[in-house]
């Protein structure tokens, strides 16, 4: 049956209105249930000062008034709503500083983190998936599709520390510790990050690819004497990469739970040590404000996956 | 079906180190809390493994730390099972707004990424073991009944489910009686998964420094412990980074074998 042409179908720009929307509703929903699991399962943050001696019980009292948390949950809740809508996540226990500052300041470094390790997923991903299609029962086909596997299961402290002591046995015998210390700054923490990343793509790349390399236009080409690299990578990687394009958006996003070991597995400063070190001396507005801002970063991400999709594929304007 | 040694040898190591942990207070008779040589001390025959930065034996400390590793994890996914699979059979089953309700919680919960998730939930109770057991386990609930709830769901679409409501049952036979078992072999599959992803949950945030007291032995503490000692004394890592991979790599392979 062929379809009306005139039948309604949204036009792009009600489809990304629509996925903006729902977007927002999640991102809401993240944050509210941010603020009460830490306020409702946590207890009174001020408690903990109190029991390590930290405060006297006039400051703790002092402390719970400048914060609100004397005031009901809701009020607080409404509160803390109002301030994220302005930028404002309230202040650091510790420091007495800006959340917003001290998140902003430890930015930078996880930033360059993250993207070079998204490109180096990328990299590894498409070398891993393209390899285990195109070669899938030679040796090299079936070791790449181990290493896609290991990508996918290792936890990234595991491969962390693996790859430190591999490339200090490596580099043991080269006088110059120089040479080992720039390279474990950025060049291997984005290589160990990247590499967790790169499973998921591979194991994509590989599926689109191995179907496609088995449709006939494959074949057609490989009959009007078309080279092997303009056949694989011209016919055959197209139609497979735009899921790749939307898992990368989301990769993307998702990076920054690895960047939380990443660093702590090499020392580097940044966001993820800054979480890790405010949960241990239960400073939570800091937390709150990381695990809030990457969930906007996260939330935000998928639209920008689903938008990707809905630029490939008009078909999907549909059924958002 | 091909049978070859890579079904069997994940299964033989899981055997092992469950039976090897369970077995620990007779297999070493060091304490592991307690130094038993100079610290940082090679393998030998004394310590097999060698000492960590404190002198303790690490021998002992790996097979109590499975203990740990491995007991945290079968709690945190038993909560994760519970939780996740209820919420998943009460969506499924009861259609509806319950279904949107469960759904829209879950989905607003995954849009947090999971250690994330699993870290919020700790700075929430304070850090410590029980704390980890909690992050981990209510963390991998919004996934989990997600792929639960469309495992009924694809159940709940066969023919002898229609019988059976047409001779009367009620929905809470028809859950409990027809549906839960006929989807009993795709809930095993995720709940090994499941079990993989707790396993390394679990040495992440303690790895991470999240588990509480340092002296506790759990592999992802000892890792990041053997972490600052890694270039004079690498077994300090070395071991607790082999039985983490191992162990997820062969978790993962059952999964997937029983998915097949």
């Amino acid at each position: 049956m062929v379809p009306a042409p005139d039948r309604f179908a949204p036009g792009p720009l009600a489809a990304v209105f629509r996925r903006i929307l729902q977007g927002l509703l999640t991102a809401w929903a993240a944050v509210s249930l941010t603020f009460l699991a830490l306020r409702l399962a946590g207890g009174d943050p001020i408690a903990n000062l109190l029991a390590q001696g930290l405060a006297s019980p006039t400051q703790a009292s002092n402390l719970r008034r400048a914060l609100g948390l004397d005031q009901p949950i809701w009020t607080q809740y409404l509160h803390y709503l109002g301030g994220l809508v302005r930028g404002d996540l309230g202040v650091s226990l510790y420091t007495s500083r800006d959340v917003s500052t001290v998140i902003g300041e430890r930015i930078p470094p996880t930033a360059a983190l993250a993207s070079a390790g998204l490109i180096v997923a990328l990299l590894i991903g498409l070398i891993l998936g393209v390899t285990a299609a195109w070669s899938s029962r030679r040796p090299i086909g079936i070791v790449a599709g181990l290493l896609s596997s290991l990508a996918l299961t290792l936890p990234v402290a595991v491969t962390g520390v693996l790859s430190i002591l591999g490339l200090s046995l490596a580099f043991r015998a080269i006088p110059g510790a120089d040479f080992l210390a720039n390279l474990q700054s950025l060049v291997l923490p984005a290589f160990v990050l990247g590499f967790a990343s790169s499973g998921g793509i591979a194991r994509l790349v590989q599926t689109g690819l191995t179907e496609s390399l088995n449709k006939p236009y494959i074949l057609a080409a490989k009959a009007r004497g078309l080279p092997v690299g303009a056949r694989l990578l011209w016919h055959a990687l197209r139609p497979a990469l735009p899921p790749v394009i939307s898992l990368t958006a989301l990769e993307a996003s998702f990076l920054f739970s690895g960047t939380v070991v990443t660093e702590t597995v090499f020392s580097r400063p940044g966001l993820g040590r800054l979480l890790v070190t405010s949960i241990l001396r239960g400073d939570f507005p800091v937390a709150q404000g990381i695990v809030v801002m990457a969930a906007l970063v996260y939330t935000g991400g998928h639209i920008l996956a689903d938008l990707l999709a809905l630029a490939i594929d008009p078909r999907l304007r549909r059924l958002i | 079906m091909k049978r070859g040694w890579v079904t069997v040898l994940p299964g033989l190591w899981i055997g092992l180190v469950v039976l090897v942990s369970l077995a620990a207070p007779v297999l070493v008779h060091v304490s592991p809390l307690q130094p038993v040589a100079d610290p940082l001390s090679p393998p030998s025959v004394s310590a097999p493994l060698g000492t960590d930065s404190l002198g303790r034996d690490l021998w002992a400390r790996l097979l109590y730390g499975g203990r740990v590793s491995l007991g945290v994890s079968f709690l945190a996914v038993s909560l994760t099972i519970l939780l996740g699979g209820a919420a998943g059979m009460v969506a499924a089953m009861a259609g509806g707004w319950p279904d949107r309700v469960i759904l829209w919680l879950a989905n607003s919960a995954l849009a947090i990424p999971g250690l994330l998730l699993a870290m919020l939930l700790v700075a929430a109770v304070g850090p410590g073991v029980p704390a980890v057991v909690m992050a981990v386990g209510l963390g991998g609930a919004p996934g989990f009944a997600r792929l639960a709830r469309s495992v009924f769901l694809q159940v709940k679409q066969d023919g002898y489910i229609a019988a059976a409501a047409a001779l009367g049952a009620d929905l809470a036979w028809i859950s409990a009686r027809h549906v839960l078992p006929n989807a009993r072999p795709k809930l095993v599959s995720l709940t090994a998964t499941h079990y993989a992803w707790a396993l390394m949950g679990t040495v992440t945030l303690t790895f991470l420094g999240l588990g509480g007291d340092p002296a506790i032995p759990e592999w992802g503490a000892m890792l990041n412990a053997g972490r600052a000692d890694l270039i004079g004394a690498p077994w300090a890592a070395l071991w607790p980074a082999l039985a983490i991979s191992l162990t997820v790599l062969s978790v993962h392979a059952i999964a997937d074998r029983v998915g097949r």
